[in-house]
């Protein structure tokens, strides 16, 4: 439109086009003659052929039948025959130079540990058997403290080791009282304090190895760890971390990365009303303590839904992770319902109990250990010990099933030396023992080491933790082994 | 078919047996009675075995053939009937 001041020009353009000329035609047709015809199948006779029980071959690979026909006589006759055969009764086979003693081949130690009197509470191996881990702190202290502790590892198979110093030296600001390495990342170690704390620590992380931790949440223990350990989890690969303190609560944690803490996932606790004991023995509640104190843990490597426990009482029960029982307690701030797991008693022994240890090879069968010198030998199906041996006239801190023997295990005692039992033999007696410093030095936790199997660890209250070389015939199994372990758990207890 | 289950049924019944496995020329196992991987693992490491044997009897003796393999061990013995298609493997323990 036009206005005052600026005249605005409307400009069109038009264009057209044209096409040539389209021709176009029309015509029309009609029909004069129409057939209508149609097709019909006919339905098929369903032949009823035999069907062959196939499994996954369609069909019988072609001379297998005269191959067996051919082979079976030879085969079933050589079979029949070896049955029979005393040919190789007692034969044995040298492969290696059988070393027929029991040597110290490491005595490791950290100064700075020693210095401050610091025990050695608890060693593990790393899970390609190379590296040891050693826990410090102390095993004596009835008081809160808060002394600062350590947690060494030494890598056996470098050059350049040297036992007086660690390869690498975690600060800890509390003593550390339980230690567990990860089964399937050689750099992972899971750590329960003395303040109730539970630490994951990853030694390939470097200025700092923490991981994550649990931190001082309402969620977490108020009383020492005495125990962790990985538990696989629902989805393959995953592992969560287990604790166990004389609180009375056993917690699952999850590593979560991203907040850079370990998450609750589960949590059980164990209440004197809760927990079934048997009749005939008297069970006194302690007045107004609402929880049982826990000091040891084992996981059943046969059944992911077991775990066994162990009381400041002498309590030992099986329990199940899946317990849907609430327990009856609650611990303020809980994120997660505690569940009463506790499923079966044992006859209870006369004092705490330190160490409970699954065999690698039978389902069945663990073996516990507490301060009344005894290590029991039970079978899961019974409430009585199948054998009790005598073990030391002072407390037993640990028990541990070879890792390669079937019949055999370690225990290491309060008068300072490590009893190596063998069930084949017919004596009671051990079949090894292993010393080294004076008899006031504690031997407080040992670790076989499952890659090289002739090594253990054994971790002593004077802070140095030897690395023994075990003989020949403690490794390597016998013949016949896996079934006389079998008769014993089958036997039962009076 | 039933045939070959029988025969595997008489072998798998002697005193001791733990498993049978049928194996073809290429290593395959075509029968089993264990599970899928101890199958697969005693297939591929016995038929190579096996080919190495009777190499080593065809060199010192180039008219003479391999006929049984018996590998005998701590645990048990593991027995090896070898043909021109197929290679019968049989695991026994004797002292069971």
């Amino acid at each position: 439109r036009l206005t005052d001041q600026t005249g605005f020009y409307l400009l069109v353009f038009q264009r057209g086009c044209q096409t040539r000329v389209v021709h176009s035609a029309e015509a029309e047709v009609q029909t004069v003659l129409a057939t209508i015809s149609c097709t019909q199948t006919e339905p098929q006779y369903q032949t009823k052929e035999p069907l062959f029980q196939q499994n996954h071959d369609e069909s019988e690979p072609p001379g297998l039948k005269d191959f067996l026909q051919r082979a079976e006589d030879t085969v079933i006759r050589e079979l029949i025959r070896n049955a029979k055969s005393h040919a190789f009764d007692e034969f044995q086979v040298n492969w290696e130079d059988h070393s027929q003693l029991v040597s110290c081949l490491h005595c490791l130690q950290h100064p700075g540990a020693q210095e401050r009197d610091l025990h050695v509470t608890s060693v593990s191996w790393s899970c390609t058997g190379s590296v040891i881990a050693c826990a410090y702190g102390r095993i004596d202290d009835g008081d809160w403290s808060t002394e600062r502790s350590c947690v060494c590892t030494w890598n056996l198979d470098r050059r350049g080791l040297n036992p007086k110093q660690a390869d690498l030296v975690i600060d800890v600001p509390t003593a550390v009282t339980a230690l567990c390495c990860h089964p399937n990342q050689p750099a992972l170690i899971a750590g329960g304090l003395y303040s109730g704390e539970v630490v994951v620590w990853d030694t390939s992380r470097t200025p700092d190895p923490l991981l994550v931790q649990t931190g001082m949440s309402a969620d977490s223990h108020k009383e020492p760890v005495y125990q962790v350990a990985w538990v696989p989890l629902q989805k393959k690969g995953e592992f969560g971390v287990l604790s166990a303190s004389s609180g009375g609560r056993v917690l699952l944690w999850m590593v979560d990365l991203d907040q850079g803490r370990l998450v609750l996932n589960a949590a059980y606790a164990l209440v004197p009303q809760q927990v079934p004991h048997r009749s005939n023995t008297s069970f006194k509640a302690r007045g107004s303590s609402s929880t049982v104190g826990i000091t040891s843990l084992a996981l059943s490597p046969w059944d992911s839904d077991t775990f066994l426990v162990g009381s400041e009482g002498g309590l030992l029960l099986r329990c199940s992770f899946n317990s849907q029982m609430t327990a009856a307690v609650s611990f303020e701030g809980q994120s997660v319902t505690l569940k009463a797991p506790a499923v079966f008693p044992f006859r209870p022994c006369s004092g705490p109990v330190h160490s409970i240890h699954c065999s690698p090879f039978h389902r069945n069968l663990f073996v516990s250990a507490g301060t009344d010198g005894l290590a029991h030998l039970h079978s899961l199906l019974q409430a009585n010990p199948l054998l009790s041996l005598r073990v030391s006239d002072s407390y037993v801190f640990q028990v541990q099933w070879s890792p390669t023997r079937p019949l055999v295990f370690a225990a290491a005692t309060g008068q300072g030396d490590v009893q190596i039992f063998d069930l084949g033999h017919r004596s009671l007696r051990p079949s090894a023992t292993i010393e080294q410093g004076g008899v006031d030095q504690a031997a407080t936790c040992l670790a076989f080491n499952c890659q090289n199997t002739h090594l253990l660890a054994v971790g002593k209250t004077d802070g140095t933790v030897g690395v023994w070389q075990l003989s020949h015939d403690l490794t390597e199994q016998r013949h016949r082994e896996s079934s006389q372990l079998e008769q014993i758990a089958n036997q039962v207890a009076e | 078919m039933a045939e070959v289950e029988e025969t595997l049924k008489r072998i798998q019944s002697q005193n001791g047996v733990q498993g049978i496995i049928i194996v073809n020329t290429e290593g395959i196992p075509i029968k089993t009675t264990l599970d899928n991987a101890s199958t697969v693992q005693y297939a591929g490491l016995i038929h190579q075995l096996v080919m190495k044997a009777r190499s080593t009897v065809r060199d010192i003796d180039p008219q003479n053939d391999l006929t049984f393999l018996r590998v005998r061990s701590k645990k048990n013995e593991i027995m090896i009937a070898p043909d021109k298609d197929y290679f019968l493997i049989v695991i026994q323990n004797p002292s069971d």
